[in-house]
């Protein structure tokens, strides 16, 4: 089998950013990722980052992508594409398989990077050609060029929603409406302005009821709901569209995390459940570490700060990085994370991250 | 409430049958729900159905959604061919 | 549709174009983008029928996790079309429940075809 110091599975912004911190500090660093890609969903992101230098403002999230990709190459990591990790063993061993063939990877350390995957909502005609995810529509406008359809419903006001029903604009297509059965918008006001200036009617406290159509999405029945959620008779409308884009959130997939056995808890705030970690993104597993979406749903800029706490500390335990650097330059980490997280939507983020971190077993008390 | 509404869209598994399935056997974990209606055995291994199917449990079974875990994870993690499985890089087949 | 010209992208960047013959008709695509995006392209949403219900299903998540475009693909059912590049004579089948396995095709090849 194939041996490694460091592996990280996830070539996102997350694993890349630990792959760069890892492999800087002098570690050899093995990535891996089952997309064709890496990048995981920062080329999607065609937007400017906005809000502080933390949060890589006035950036688009392709080019961040970009950056950390070179940095990663120069760095000297190994980037394994193609290539999903379908198993975890106890002795830090990993199953990798690829088009044609099948092996192991062993590493002294492992840092699971890989991130979160859309929730579905259902309803009827949810099964139907033309329903898909909001973050399906993104991967088809921005990465493949390709528009799914001509008139959106998007169903969610989130981030994810405002962010998307923008893009949609950007690539020629018509959204109809955004819903969200909730009484106010999720997503930030900088991105709900955009597309309410660009002429899309954010219905807030709608729900869908139905898709119809004969072989494919061809209309989508909306409702006013009342204050406990529930369709008001009467109030319902049908809307000309041939694709309905949900975003309606996202959960972590933490799949190799359960199967190492990791220890997990239960936070909604962060799309259910996630593993343990302590401050330095070690689970309850010596040497696996978790960075990114998959601790929860946060941001892209998160994200990477949570890779290069991830990869600085498994850098530091191998031996790779002196202890007194590596403090310093997690101190640094710390406090752009701190930075990310005020205002409202980080506020309750950081209480659930401080949930998580009381969880986890102490500092100093299982290090080798 | 739509009966016949899809929850595991791979074994074309309805919300019906799964609370049917719960009620009947007074089910708690993830892992009978799954063995007793098969939602969730197909090939997406229930990366799509895994928190309908989650919430419906809490639901029927008067659990908190923080008392019901996902099943066992086990690999592999997605669907590998079984030739690829067998063709296996050897130990000593790399440098 | 295709976006040719994005404000923030610029201009699209295809690779060759190469032709794929989906349930028998010849469909245009670029060499190297998923199969699904072509066949979304050519106006095509329906990819599958499902086995008990026999209900029409295409593209849901577009990054291979979901199992609900796949397609029979030279021979090979369940092939996952949003993560599966587009090659130039492709053989392409709308799958019908779980689909059927080419047998001439898969056995009378040498190496490896297709990706599963």
């Amino acid at each position: 089998m194939h041996e490694t110091e460091i592996a990280i599975v996830g070539a996102g912004p997350a694993g890349l950013a630990a792959a760069v911190e890892a492999a800087q500090a002098g570690a050899q660093v093995t990535l891996v990722d089952e997309n064709a890609r890496p990048g995981g969903q920062l080329f999607k992101q065609i937007h400017k980052f906005f809000g502080s230098k933390a949060h890589h403002a006035g950036t688009r999230g392709v080019q961040i992508g970009r950056n950390l990709l070179s940095e990663a190459e120069k760095a000297g990591v190994e980037i394994r594409l193609d290539t999903v990790v379908y198993g975890i063993y106890p002795d830090k061993r990993l199953g990798l398989a690829c088009d044609s063939q099948s092996e192991d990877l062993k590493a002294a350390s492992i840092i699971l990077a890989t991130g979160a995957n859309e929730r579905p909502l259902a309803f009827p005609g949810w099964t139907m050609p033309g329903v898909m995810g909001a973050g399906a529509i993104q991967t088809l406008i921005n990465i493949h060029r390709t528009l799914p359809g001509r008139r959106v419903l998007m169903v969610g006001a989130g981030n994810v929603g405002l962010i998307v029903s923008y893009q949609l604009l950007q690539a020629g297509a018509e959204v109809v409406a955004i819903i969200d059965a909730l009484p106010g918008i999720g997503g930030y006001g900088v991105h709900a302005s955009k597309v309410r200036r660009a002429g899309v009617p954010i219905l807030t406290g709608h729900t869908i009821l139905a898709a119809k159509g004969d072989q494919a999405v061809e209309r989508a029945v909306i409702a006013k709901v009342d204050s406990s959620g529930q369709p008001i008779p009467g109030m319902e409308q049908t809307l000309d569209v041939d694709i309905v884009g949900l975003a309606v959130g996202l959960s972590p997939l933490a799949e190799l995390a359960w199967m190492a056995g990791c220890q997990f808890a239960h936070v909604p705030e962060l799309g259910g459940w996630v593993p343990v970690h302590d401050e330095e993104m070690q689970t309850s597993l010596p040497g696996l570490y978790v960075a990114g979406d998959v601790t929860g749903i946060e941001e892209a800029s998160i994200a990477m700060e949570q890779g290069r706490m991830a990869g600085l500390t498994a850098a530091q335990a191998l031996g790779c990085l002196p202890s007194q650097e590596a403090e310093i330059k997690k101190i640094e980490v710390r406090q752009r994370l701190d930075a990310l997280r005020v205002g409202s939507f980080g506020d309750a983020r950081a209480i659930a991250r401080q949930r998580i971190l009381s969880l986890s077993v102490p500092q100093g008390i299982r290090e080798g | 409430m739509n009966d016949d509404l899809l929850i595991c869209r791979c074994q074309e598994i309805t919300k019906a049958e799964i609370e049917e399935a719960i009620r009947r056997n007074d089910l708690r974990l993830m892992r009978e729900v799954k063995r007793q209606t098969r939602a969730g055995m197909g090939l997406c291994q229930a990366k799509t159905c895994g928190h309908l199917v989650m919430g419906i449990l809490a639901a029927e079974s008067g659990q908190a959604p923080s008392e019901v875990e996902p099943d066992t994870s086990r690999p592999p993690v997605r669907a590998v061919p079984v030739r690829v499985l067998a063709n296996r890089v050897a130990d000593d087949d790399r440098d | 549709m295709r976006i040719e010209m994005h404000p923030i992208l610029g201009e699209a960047q295809w690779g060759p174009k190469v032709t794929l013959m989906v349930d028998g008709k010849a469909v245009d695509a670029f060499e190297g983008e998923p199969i699904a995006t072509a066949l979304l392209a050519a106006g095509r949403r329906v990819f599958r029928h499902t086995t008990k219900r026999d209900e029409p299903r295409g593209v849901f998540c577009a990054l291979g996790r979901c199992t609900d475009c796949v397609m029979v693909v030279d021979g090979r059912p369940n092939v996952r079309t949003c993560v599966t590049a587009a090659r130039d004579g492709m053989v392409i089948e709308t799958q019908r429940g779980l689909g059927h396995w080419g047998t001439e095709q898969i056995l009378g090849e040498k190496g490896e075809q297709g990706h599963a």
